[in-house]
C-alpha cells in the first residue's frame, strides 16, 4: 500500500490525498500470479515465520517482535509473550529457538510462579525432544519445586529419568504423581512401563552374571588341566590389567593373569586369529602351534593342535603334496626335516622326536609355553644352512620324561 | 470373678484423673484378667471397663498406656469381644486416626488391635466403614504400609493381615483391585519381603482372596499388574534350569542366582499354591499359566518340599497345569455346578485326605525331633 507523504496531517491533505484516487491507478495491487506469495509476507496471513526476521524485508513483522521484547511491558507481560513465542517455535518443532524463548522469559524478573512452572515445564519438553535428557530433567525439577502438582512437570521428569534409565527414580516420581492424582493414565503407563524397563535390566544382569560364572569355571578346568598334565606356561612380564568382579577378584587374579598369557599370543600374531588352547568334551587338549623356518624367515600358524597328534602327521600334511612356495629349494620334504624348541632360559635347543605327540614334548622339563603358542624351529637336516645355525648353540637331543 | 463392690471400685481407679500408683494398680489388675478366657468373657460383660481401657490409652504415663494396650490386644484376640468393643467403646475413632501419625509410638499395637478385629465378618464391616468414615481409607493405608519407614517407631507390620482380613469383604476387593488407580501393584514386591514374615504372609493372603473374583483374573495376569512373578518367585528356588527353559519364563524368574532361597514358612508356600490355583480356574488364566513355563518351576519346588500340606497343593496345581482341558462348557472351574451326591462324595475323600496329610505331618516332625541335624543319641 502506497504511503502517505510526511506532513499530512490536515484534512485538507486528506482531501487531496483522496483526490488522487480519481486520477491515479493503484499500483502496488496483488496480481493473479503472485498474490499467494504477496499474502505470505503479511504478518497477519503468514503461515510461518521465517527464519530470521530481517528488518528490510520483513519491516512489519520485525516490528511486531520488537513489541514483544519492548522494555516498556511488565515482567509478567513479557514472560507471557514470551512463553507464547516459545510455543510456536514448539508447534514448529524448531525445538532450540524454543529452548532460546521459554530462557528469556525465565529471565524476566516475573515472581508468577504458575508461570515459572509452565515455563520450566515447556522447556523441558524442548530438550526432551532434542534429546538433552539431564536439562530437561532440570527443568522439570525446577518446575515441581515451584509447583509440586503440575502434572506435566512430574510426567515430563519421569520420562526423562525412564530414558536415563534410572528406574528408581522414575518409579519415585510416578508414585509421587499418582498420589495427587491416582487415576492418572499417563502416570499409571509410565510406571508400568518403568518397572518392567527395571525388571528386565535385572534380569540382564543376572544373566551376565550366569554367563561370566560359567566361563570362569571353564578357565579354572582348563587351567587345572594343563597343570595336571605338568605343562609350564611361561609367564610374561606385564600382564594386561584385567576389570574383574570385585566380588571374586582374589580368586580371579591368578587366573586371570595365567589366562591373559594363553590369550595374548593370538591376538599380537600375524595370523591373529585369537587362537586360544581349549578342552573338548572328551577333555583333550588343542593348542594353537608356531613353525618357524629360520631359513626363509617363514612361519606356519595351527590354530588347533590336538595334544594327541604327532608331528609327522602333521608335517606329512603340511609337506605333503605341495611344498610351500617359499621353499624354492625343494628341500622341505618330511622325511628330511629336524624340528627344536628353545629353552629361553639357558638358550639351549632340544631336537623333538617327529613320532612323539605334542602332549609328550611339552611335558618335557625344559619345555615351556611362551604366550599360549607352543612355538617349534623347523629345519632342513644336513642343510648348509642349518649347519650354520646350530653351529652356535649347544643342542641336545630330547629325552623324554617317563 | 469379682463382686458388684470390688468391680464398682475397680471402674472407679480407671480414670484418667486418678492418682498414678492406684490407676497402674488397676490397670495391671485389668491385664492379669485379661490373660485368660475366663477373664475375657467376664469384661465382655462390663461395657465400663471396656470404654476405660480405651479412654486411659491417651494416659500420660507409658506404663499404664502399655498396659491399656496390651490388655485390649488379648480382648480383641477373643471373638466375642468384638461387638462389644466396636459398639461400646471408642475404640476405633479413637485409635484409626493416630495411625496417621507418624511420631506414635503405638501404631503397632493398634494395627495388632486393628487386625484382630477384622477376622470375622460382621467386625470387619465394622472396621471398614470406621476407616472410610474417619478418611483413613484403603489408599491411605496402602500408601501408609508402602512407605518404607514411615514410623521411625513402629514397623507397622501388622497392616498387612489388616489388609488380607479387610479384603474378605467385596467392596475392599473392589478397591484393592480398582483398574483406575495403581493399588495392587504396589503391594506385589512384598511377597519378598525378607524382613518380615508378618508383611509376606499378609500380602500373599490379601492377593489370594483377591484372586477369588475371576473377572479380575485377565487383568491380574496382563502386564498391567503381572500378578503371576511376584507369585512364583518365593516357590522358586537356585536350581539351574536349562537355557530354554529359562528363556519361557517370566523375566524375574530367568537366570536366578545360586543364592536364591525359598519362602520359608509353609503355610506361605500354601497359600501361594492355593493362589495360583485360583487363576487356573479360567480357560485364559490356565493358558498364560501353561504357556510362561509355569511348571518346571512346580516341577523343582515338588523335589524340595517336605510338608504334605503344601506338597498336595501343588500337585493340585500341577494336575490344573498339565491335565486336559475341561470339556465344553466348563471351561470356568468355579462355574460348574457339582451334584449333590458328587459334592458329599468328595467332601468325603477330602476329609480322609486331610486326616492322612495331618498323621504324615505328625510323623515328620516325630522324625525331625528324633534326629535333629547333629544325629545326637
Amino acid at each position: 500500500m502506497a504511503a502517505p507523504t510526511q506532513g499530512e496531517d490536515s484534512d485538507d491533505g486528506m482531501d487531496e490525498f483522496m483526490e488522487k484516487f480519481k486520477t491515479q491507478k493503484y499500483h502496488n495491487a496483488f496480481n493473479e500470479s503472485n498474490w499467494e506469495e504477496e499474502f505470505e509476507k503479511v504478518p497477519m496471513f503468514m503461515k510461518t515465520a521465517p527464519e530470521n526476521i530481517d528488518p528490510e524485508k520483513h519491516p512489519d513483522l520485525a516490528c511486531i517482535q520488537h513489541i514483544i521484547h519492548d522494555d516498556d511491558r511488565t515482567p509478567e507481560e513479557k514472560a507471557r509473550s514470551l512463553k507464547d513465542e516459545g510455543n510456536e517455535y514448539f508447534k514448529e518443532k524448531k525445538y532450540k529457538k524454543a529452548v532460546v524463548s521459554y530462557t528469556e522469559g525465565l529471565k524476566t524478573s516475573c515472581v508468577n510462579p504458575e508461570l515459572n512452572a509452565v515455563l520450566y515445564t515447556n522447556r523441558a519438553a524442548a530438550h526432551f525432544h532434542l534429546g538433552n535428557m539431564r536439562s530437561a530433567l532440570n527443568d522439570a525439577t525446577a518446575a515441581k519445586k515451584l509447583k509440586p502438582d503440575h502434572n506435566k512437570a512430574i510426567i515430563r521428569g519421569a520420562q526423562c529419568l525412564l530414558e536415563l534409565r534410572n528406574y528408581a527414580g522414575a518409579l519415585q516420581w510416578c508414585d509421587e504423581g499418582l498420589k495427587l492424582f491416582p487415576t492418572d493414565k499417563k502416570l499409571q503407563e509410565l510406571r508400568a512401563t518403568a518397572d518392567k524397563q527395571k525388571r528386565e535390566a535385572d534380569r540382564d544382569a543376572r544373566k551376565a552374571k550366569v554367563k561370566a560364572k560359567k566361563q570362569q569355571n571353564e578357565k579354572e578346568a582348563l587351567l587345572a588341566a594343563i597343570k595336571e598334565r605338568g605343562i609350564k606356561l611361561l609367564k610374561t612380564e606385564k600382564p594386561p590389567h584385567r576389570a574383574s568382579d570385585s566380588e571374586d577378584e582374589d580368586r580371579d587374579e591368578d587366573t586371570s593373569r595365567a589366562l591373559a598369557d594363553l590369550q595374548l599370543d593370538g591376538i599380537s600374531s600375524q595370523e591373529a586369529t585369537g587362537a586360544r588352547v581349549y578342552m573338548d568334551e572328551q577333555g583333550v587338549l588343542h593348542w594353537p602351534v608356531m613353525f618357524l623356518y629360520p631359513e626363509h624367515s617363514q612361519t606356519d600358524f595351527f590354530s588347533a593342535f590336538s595334544e594327541d597328534a604327532s608331528f609327522i602327521d602333521h608335517l606329512a600334511v603340511m609337506f605333503g603334496e605341495e611344498l610351500p612356495p617359499w621353499d624354492i629349494d625343494q628341500k622341505y620334504q618330511p622325511q628330511n626335516l629336524q624340528m627344536f624348541f628353545e629353552d629361553p632360559e639357558k638358550g639351549n635347543l632340544y631336537q623333538v622326536d617327529l613320532q612323539e605327540s605334542l602332549l609328550r614334548v611339552l611335558q618335557h622339563q625344559r619345555c615351556s609355553v611362551k604366550a599360549g603358542t607352543p612355538s617349534f624351529i623347523v629345519l632342513v637336516s644336513e642343510s648348509p644352512f642349518s649347519r650354520q645355525f646350530l653351529s652356535g648353540k649347544k643342542v641336545q637331543r630330547l629325552k623324554l620324561l617317563k | 470373678m469379682l463382686s458388684e463392690d470390688e468391680a464398682k471400685d475397680l471402674l472407679s481407679f480407671l480414670t484418667l484423673e486418678m492418682r498414678a500408683d492406684v490407676k497402674g494398680q488397676a490397670t495391671g489388675y485389668i491385664l492379669g484378667l485379661t490373660g485368660n478366657r475366663d477373664g475375657c468373657r467376664y469384661l465382655q460383660s462390663k461395657p465400663d471397663f471396656l470404654k476405660a481401657l480405651v479412654t486411659l490409652t491417651s494416659d500420660p504415663s507409658i506404663a499404664i498406656v502399655k498396659d491399656c494396650f496390651h490388655a485390649l490386644i488379648n480382648l480383641s484376640a477373643d471373638e466375642t469381644l468384638h461387638q462389644p468393643l466396636v459398639k461400646e467403646t471408642e475404640i476405633l475413632s479413637k485409635l484409626i486416626p493416630k495411625l496417621q501419625d507418624p511420631e506414635f509410638v503405638f501404631s503397632d499395637r493398634i494395627c495388632t488391635i486393628l487386625s484382630n478385629l477384622s477376622r470375622h465378618e460382621q467386625t470387619c464391616r465394622d472396621v471398614f466403614k470406621a476407616l472410610q468414615e474417619l478418611n483413613v481409607g484403603l489408599d491411605r493405608l496402602v500408601e501408609i504400609f508402602c512407605t518404607e519407614g514411615f514410623n521411625k517407631k513402629a514397623s507397622l507390620h501388622y497392616l498387612a493381615p489388616l489388609l488380607s482380613n479387610l479384603t474378605q469383604l467385596p467392596e475392599a476387593r473392589h478397591f484393592i483391585l480398582d483398574k483406575d488407580r495403581c493399588v495392587i501393584q504396589r503391594l506385589l514386591p512384598f511377597t519378598q519381603y525378607e524382613e518380615s514374615i508378618t508383611r509376606r504372609g499378609g500380602v500373599v493372603g490379601t492377593l489370594r482372596n483377591c484372586c477369588f473374583d475371576y473377572v479380575h483374573h485377565e487383568w491380574l495376569l496382563s502386564d498391567a499388574v503381572d500378578i503371576l512373578p511376584f507369585l512364583l518367585l518365593p516357590l522358586a528356588g537356585p536350581e539351574e534350569l536349562s537355557e530354554e527353559e529359562n528363556e519361557g519364563l517370566p523375566v524375574d524368574l530367568q537366570y536366578l542366582p545360586e543364592d536364591k532361597r525359598r519362602e520359608e514358612d509353609p503355610d506361605i508356600r500354601k497359600m501361594l499354591l492355593e493362589t495360583l490355583m485360583l487363576l487356573t480356574a479360567t480357560k485364559v488364566g490356565r493358558q498364560i499359566l501353561k504357556s510362561k513355563n509355569v511348571y518346571p518351576i512346580m516341577r523343582e519346588f515338588h523335589k524340595w518340599e517336605k510338608d504334605p500340606h503344601v506338597i498336595s497343593a501343588c500337585e493340585k496345581l500341577v494336575q490344573a497345569l498339565i491335565g486336559d482341558e475341561p470339556e465344553v462348557g466348563m471351561e470356568n472351574l468355579m462355574e460348574v455346578e457339582i451334584p449333590k451326591d458328587v459334592e458329599e462324595k468328595l467332601q468325603e475323600l477330602d476329609a480322609k485326605e486331610q486326616e492322612q496329610m495331618e498323621k504324615d505331618k505328625q510323623e515328620l516332625e516325630k522324625s525331625q525331633n528324633e534326629s535333629p541335624e547333629g544325629l545326637e543319641r
